[in-house]
């Protein structure tokens, strides 16, 4: 297959989005603020930690909880103890105190002493200098991520790779930094080591479980990538330039960000300023984990965007546009008493697009699911995932039988290939694979990655000609099913 | 406020090896003892719950080595604790006079904001034992020169005194917590932009 291929569908010359690597390391946190701040244009460096893998063996985990168990008493109660082991996947955050600041399942309360025992884990390699990442232990592994202030910690059975649950607990890690910011998180316990995180975070568990279920589900996590809701390229034009109209004389709104059902419908940013996709997925995790903001007429929260700037906080409107249309508006500024200001131009975005009808057409896209591959006349394909590398953003179509009742084997199909194209010891750019149950055709180039599940007998000639077929599909309906255009204020 | 907030203390019990911090914690949480000895590898750790005024207080206790050869892990294990529990042999007299080695080590350590007040509990252990080396008023005395810390005779035993001691432990942690005023009002959460100088007062929310 040759290596220069002409299309590259969903590419442009300015993305709407920082391009981002899957897997990619989530440390960096830049300081946008700073910079709105000076009008600089100075950007701050991130730090990479080189460290060590420190392997080992050790008990299996659920034997470690029996004996506990056994062991003794109604004190160790963990819930309903073996409901609790038999889980695939535990997240854990603590303090580097090894105070309890959550965990995925059961009481963080009742589970102290195994906090206890995963900061001792972690002290006792640093205490040599070293940093603990993994242990493997039969099918299970533990993913430690240690940082400052917090300690982050997966359990997994799921066939996951450190790469994909380290990805995980930094988004948790930004998850929390969203809610306090990493300068507030420092300062804490900077002066009070003994700190018990919970007190802040209170409320704030939900949107960690939300976020852990949601990143499982969904693609864009894995990708690195937003999905856009299907619109005319006219009509998302006309709705950015309705945002910008109401919205280019207010000072210091960094982003507007328009989205319904985890799709993107626009995002208008302020020159020099990009969101980075993990910045956007929280706010979707925001978005679709609080029901209430529904029924409220609009919403105003400090939230700070990790990735933009993790030092201080914006100050998001949150409102769904109207009773006709649910689509979800968000205005970002720096200003923390505006919140009129913007619900008087949230007001005027409304009625302009009302007036330009704008509003059926998103109704219409929310309501229409994307086709199936096959509908689009691709008999083979079953699902397909292709993602745009210098846009961050992807596309795929409706689930087909038989996933449609088995979403979680189709994610994991995709995980496990996304983990063998990035393997950081053999990273491979072309993957054909057949099982009983499909084949599976995984191609890394530098513009793109494309995931195509095929029906399991399909030769390798017919799915290459397939996979062209494709790719031209997308291409020609690129304009609509990606955001082109990077509006700005 | 309203809801209760949820209470975890960290609590680190150090001591001389054998004097017998494992088998108080044991008692305490377990209600257990065995005569036998078996010497702790780096630290226990055990959780217990306790009601104090009517609050459900979850006691996260780090039992710690007493061997020398674990004391590097020491930094990491004090990191953060909120209260300290020095325990000794009432029939050993080097292991009263270690207390003061342990404490300073753990103040070092640990470094706490506020050393002199930080709660220490110290409790004289193996009480049921004869002949005593150390009587309850030479290790008041000790307690009387450090900022009046508790002292308890306990039997882990027995049990005698032991519920009493762990509860004094956690009454002490507790109220050094709810001495330190609410972290999240100290820091503005604003970013100040240059020029443009906002005016203080306004809350989070919106009350358009």
């Amino acid at each position: 297959m040759a290596s220069n291929i002409e299309v590259e569908p969903g590419a442009t010359k300015e993305s709407v989005l920082i391009p981002s690597e899957c897997l990619e390391n989530f440390d960096h946190m830049s300081s946008s603020l700073e910079e709105i701040k000076s009008e600089n244009n100075s950007s701050v460096g991130s730090t990479y930690e080189e460290s060590n893998f420190v392997n080992s063996n050790t008990d299996n985990f659920e034997d470690a909880i029996d004996k506990e168990e056994n062991g003794s008493t109604p004190e160790y109660d963990l819930g309903n103890s073996t409901e609790w082991t038999s889980k695939n996947k535990h997240i854990f955050v603590l303090s580097s105190a090894g105070k309890p600041i959550y965990s995925r399942h059961g009481n963080e309360d009742k589970l102290a002493w195994l906090f206890g025992v995963m900061q001792a884990l972690v002290s006792n390699i640093q205490s040599s200098d070293d940093t603990l990442k993994s242990i493997h232990a039969g099918d299970t592994l533990f993913v430690f991520m240690n940082k400052k202030p917090l300690i982050l910690v997966a359990v997994s059975k799921t066939g996951e790779c450190v790469n994909q649950l380290t990805l995980q607990l930094n988004y948790v890690f930004n998850q929390i930094t969203s809610m306090l910011t990493l300068t507030r998180l420092n300062k804490i316990y900077e002066q009070r080591q003994n700190y018990d995180l919970r007190r802040l975070l209170a409320g704030g568990e939900r949107l960690i479980d939300h976020l852990l279920d949601f990143s499982e589900k969904e693609p864009a996590f894995f990708l690195g990538a937003v999905q856009c809701l299907p619109l005319a390229s006219s009509v998302r034009d006309s709705i950015s330039s309705a945002i910008i109209g109401a919205c280019h004389k207010i000072k210091n709104l960094v982003f507007a960000i328009l989205l319904a059902k985890n799709r993107l419908i626009t995002l208008v940013r302020m020159k020099k300023y990009y969101l980075h996709p993990s910045d956007l997925h929280l706010i979707f995790n925001l978005v679709q984990s609080s029901e209430s903001l529904k029924y409220s007429q609009h919403h105003w929260t400090p939230f700070c965007l990790p990735r933009f700037d993790a030092s201080g906080f914006l100050y998001a409107h949150v409102s769904y546009l109207a009773d006709d249309c649910q689509a979800c508006l968000l205005l970002l500024t720096v200003e923390r008493d505006v919140c009129d200001v913007l619900s008087e131009a949230k007001q005027k975005i409304v009625e302009k697009l009302r007036r330009n009808n704008c509003l059926e057409p998103i109704n219409e896209s929310i309501a229409t699911p994307e086709e199936t591959a096959v509908n689009a006349g691709f008999a083979e394909i079953r699902h397909y995932l292709y993602k745009c590398k210098s846009t961050a953003q992807f596309y795929q179509p409706s689930l087909a039988p038989p996933y449609s009742k088995e979403k979680m084997r189709l994610i994991e199909i995709y995980k496990r290939s996304n983990q063998q194209l990035h393997n950081t010891a053999r990273p491979l750019k072309l993957i054909f694979e057949r099982s009983a149950n499909e084949a599976i055709f995984s191609w890394d180039t530098t513009a793109f990655e494309l995931y195509v599940v095929f029906e399991p007998l399909i030769d390798i000639a017919c799915a290459i000609d397939f996979v062209t077929k494709l790719l031209n599909w997308v291409k020609k309906r690129e304009d609509k099913l990606f955001h082109l255009n990077a509006p700005t204020f | 406020m309203a809801s209760r907030k949820k209470i975890l203390l960290k609590v680190v019990i150090l001591g001389e090896s054998s004097v017998g911090k494992t088998s108080l914690m044991n008692q305490y949480v377990n209600r257990k003892f065995s005569n036998q000895y078996k010497a702790t590898i780096g630290a226990d750790f055990l959780t217990k719950e306790v009601t104090i005024d009517d609050r459900t207080v979850t006691m996260q206790i780090w039992d710690t080595a007493g061997q020398e050869r674990f004391q590097s892990l020491g930094v990491a294990f004090y990191r953060g604790a909120d209260c300290c529990v020095l325990v000794f042999d009432v029939t050993a007299p080097s292991t009263f006079k270690s207390l003061d080695s342990w404490r300073d080590e753990f103040l070092i350590q640990a470094s706490p904001r506020d050393p002199e007040n930080f709660p220490f509990v110290l409790l004289g252990n193996k009480d049921d034992l004869e002949p005593r080396a150390i009587s309850a008023k030479r290790a008041q005395q000790w307690c009387q020169n450090k900022n009046n810390m508790p002292y308890f005779e306990t039997s882990a035993k027995s049990g005698s005194n032991v519920e009493q001691a762990f509860l004094a432990i956690a009454k002490n942690a507790l109220a050094q917590q709810n001495s330190t005023v609410d972290l999240y009002n100290e820091f503005p959460d604003q970013i100040k932009l240059t020029n443009t100088q906002k005016p203080s007062g306004s809350g989070d929310s919106c009350s358009c």
